[in-house]
């Protein structure tokens, strides 16, 4: 469902050209859970927000279930983004004064769903994190996980082909961390959700993935294949 | 995304910023008071004058003369200009004219023009002022269809006068408006003016002293100023009249140069001795003839009937004046009045614009990270666009609202302190200000487009924010 063949992303810092990725390409398909390993400055969260749409290529392919990201309009970028990818951030990106009902909520705004039903279906999608009574809670009466599962369920808002997870585990305990991380598993496996997660922990990316990719200085320098899709 | 997302959304940010939303707001308040209370200050003077006009049906009214009149060389005391003017020959205004001109289709009624100056006695009150002499006929039209006390006089020959409110307290007489009850000053009492009941006015007897050479009313009769060169060499002559009815006094913007202090009926007062137009005339050296008249006054039926009755009245080589005509250049003078006025509220609505462009853009630097943010879970440039248009916008409405309530409250006080300060006391109160509904909506409407002109750069700046820097930023 998502090919992506020479890409690559160069940012400019005044007029010194530092590139980031450097002909990336690879290949995930349907259900798969990929990883994207590498230390940090390695170009692991730019390919991630390249997929996601948040950012534009400098040259390359990614071709998103036959449509090339990189030549849409910003219009259908924002689409993309909106249908086809849920987005989890490292420092979970929630917005403060909203409580957990209302951050997801807002993502079913955007997604047109209507408003009588925004609420009944925030609430199905906090309590599939298991975050059924904490509806009402601001982001800052929330634990870093509660935090993060409010993310997950806000990505999940409009049934997205993709999740991607930006070191989600990043700001998190390693009890936490395995709690986000076996949620997302289950995503993935039960619900058959396409998962790529950016991570710098090897432990997490080998135990739950089907391939793990390694990234070095915007290149990829192994793909490791730990079995396929059952 | 729906609109009423969008203006929820708009809302939200609102209320969570109170303070500075409301400082925001305060400011196109006052710019949007400011503005309404200064064009509704033109407007109201403008309705005051309209409806004087109006009142006195001054826009169907013409008068005609054998003779241009150069009403500029009237003011500006021009004698030899009107006098040369006077000398031309031109077509005599005798009774078949007025019989032809009666008889133009739209003529309401036309009758010759007398005035003249006049010295009025009551027992031993007495003043000077002029005669208008109309015919009965006039008693069905604006304004003498509305007197005071009594009646209008239903014969012409009868020796009835109705007299002006106005008069009356020149001559040191009082008589209470019933519209407008007012209590007779102390400086009055002193100066021995007396309330009397209107019916002991009712069917008074008046004495009429004519041939007296004053024109402190004549402001419209042309002959005033050479009248005024001095030769009193003319006798005084009195005749009787009775006090038939009592005319409303005049207010602030109304008309009393146009009208007479007291109103005699045609064919009685053409009998008064007098110094009329024609005698004057022969004052000059011309012939005037029994039967001449100088000027004829004429009304139309509808307003759309000046026009051709003009024309028609032209063709027969008579001159012909009329307010309307001054109508377009009155308009005009409004409109530069208007402008300048609005101009001055303009500015201060400016003022509130670079505040609400302030407000937007300091909101955004605050919310980039939330911007970031609803364009990672799916908004578009363009929902971020109108977000903060929503934003603007009801800036500019709330704003608007209670911009209307303070100049309206501006107004009111404004309105008390000029009717207690500027008016003569005694005289009935008068609305300077005026608020019709086009600047109740045109304010709305000119706060809303200003308050998004404000809010373009701010909004546009917020759609285009990088989501992959914002995410980053704290």
């Amino acid at each position: 469902m998502l090919k992506i063949s020479n890409l690559s992303k160069t940012y400019k810092k005044g007029n010194i050209p530092i590139p980031a990725l450097r002909n990336v390409s690879l290949e995930v398909k349907q259900g798969e859970f990929v990883s994207i390993a590498g230390r940090s400055g390695s170009g692991k969260s730019t390919l991630l927000n390249l997929i996601g749409g948040l950012d534009t290529a400098t040259s390359g392919q990614i071709l998103f279930k036959e449509k090339d990201l990189t030549r849409i309009k910003r219009s259908e970028l924002a689409q993309h983004r909106r249908f086809s990818v849920g987005m989890v951030f490292q420092s979970f990106n929630l917005i403060p004064y909203r409580s957990a009902l209302d951050n997801v909520a807002l993502a079913l705004t955007f997604g047109g769903a209507p408003r009588q039903k925004r609420k009944s279906i925030a609430e199905g999608l906090l309590s599939q994190v298991g975050l059924e009574h904490r509806l009402h809670h601001k982001p800052s009466e929330l634990s870093g996980g509660e935090a993060q599962r409010v993310a997950i369920a806000r990505a999940l808002a409009n049934n997205p082909a993709v999740l991607l997870a930006d070191e989600p585990t990043g700001n998190l305990d390693s009890l936490t961390s395995e709690e986000i991380v076996g949620l997302i598993r289950n995503l993935n496996r039960d619900h058959g959700l396409t998962v790529l997660m950016v991570t710098h922990e090897q432990e997490i990316a080998e135990s739950v993935s089907h391939k793990v990719i390694h990234l070095l200085d915007g290149k990829i320098v192994h793909q490791d294949q730990r079995g396929g899709i059952a | 995304m729906k609109l009423l997302d969008l203006i929820e959304l708009g809302f939200d940010n609102l209320r969570r910023t109170k303070l500075r939303t409301t400082l925001t707001t305060l400011g196109v308040v006052i710019g949007i008071g400011a503005l309404t209370s200064m064009v509704s200050f033109g407007t109201g003077m403008q309705k005051n004058i309209t409806d004087a006009f109006k009142a006195n049906d001054l826009f169907t009214s013409m008068f005609i003369t054998s003779k241009e009149v150069n009403i500029e060389q009237v003011t500006e005391g021009n004698f030899e200009g009107i006098a040369e003017a006077w000398k031309r020959p031109a077509t005599p205004l005798t009774d078949s004219t007025l019989t032809t001109i009666q008889q133009i289709p739209g003529v309401d009624i036309a009758f010759p023009e007398i005035r003249f100056p006049v010295k009025v006695q009551i027992d031993s009150h007495d003043t000077r002022t002029t005669l208008q002499a109309l015919p009965a006929m006039m008693g069905n039209k604006k304004p003498f269809n509305q007197l005071m006390f009594g009646n209008f006089f239903r014969d012409d020959t009868s020796k009835l006068i109705v007299i002006d409110w106005n008069t009356l307290k020149k001559m040191n007489i009082f008589i209470q408006d019933p519209e407008h009850p007012t209590k007779l000053t102390l400086e009055d009492s002193l100066r021995g003016m007396r309330t009397l009941h209107p019916d002991s006015i009712i069917g008074k007897s008046i004495k009429i002293v004519s041939a007296v050479l004053d024109g402190s009313q004549l402001a419209f009769n042309p002959m005033q100023f050479l009248m005024n060169s001095g030769r009193s060499f003319f006798s005084e002559s009195i005749t009787e009249f009775k006090i038939c009815g009592i005319h409303k006094k005049s207010s602030a913007f109304s008309d009393n140069q146009f009208r007479g202090g007291i109103i005699a009926p045609i064919k009685a007062a053409q009998n008064i001795p007098r110094l009329g137009f024609s005698n004057v005339w022969e004052l000059l050296g011309s012939s005037g003839k029994e039967g001449t008249y100088s000027s004829l006054y004429l009304r139309v039926k509808r307003i759309e009937d000046m026009k051709p009755v003009r024309e028609t009245i032209e063709k027969m080589r008579l001159h012909v004046f009329s307010i309307s005509d001054q109508l377009e250049e009155i308009k005009r003078g409004f409109m530069i009045v208007d402008s300048l006025l609005g101009a001055v509220g303009t500015v201060a609505l400016f003022v509130a614009a670079l505040g609400i462009i302030n407000t937007m853009v300091m909101s955004i630097l605050e919310r980039t990270r939330e911007i970031g943010i609803m364009k990672a879970i799916g908004g578009s440039e363009n929902e971020i666009r109108m977000i903060f248009f929503v934003e603007a916008a009801t800036i500019g409405l709330i704003g608007a609202f209670f911009g209307l309530i303070l100049g309206w409250i501006v107004t009111r006080i404004a309105n008390v302190i000029a009717n207690s300060q500027f008016l003569p006391k005694g005289e009935p109160p008068v609305d300077f200000f005026y608020f019709p509904l086009w600047l109740i909506f045109g304010a709305v409407a000119f706060s809303i487009v200003v308050s998004l002109a404000a809010g373009l750069y701010p909004a546009n700046r917020a759609a285009r924010v990088d989501p992959v820097k914002a995410l980053r930023h704290d």
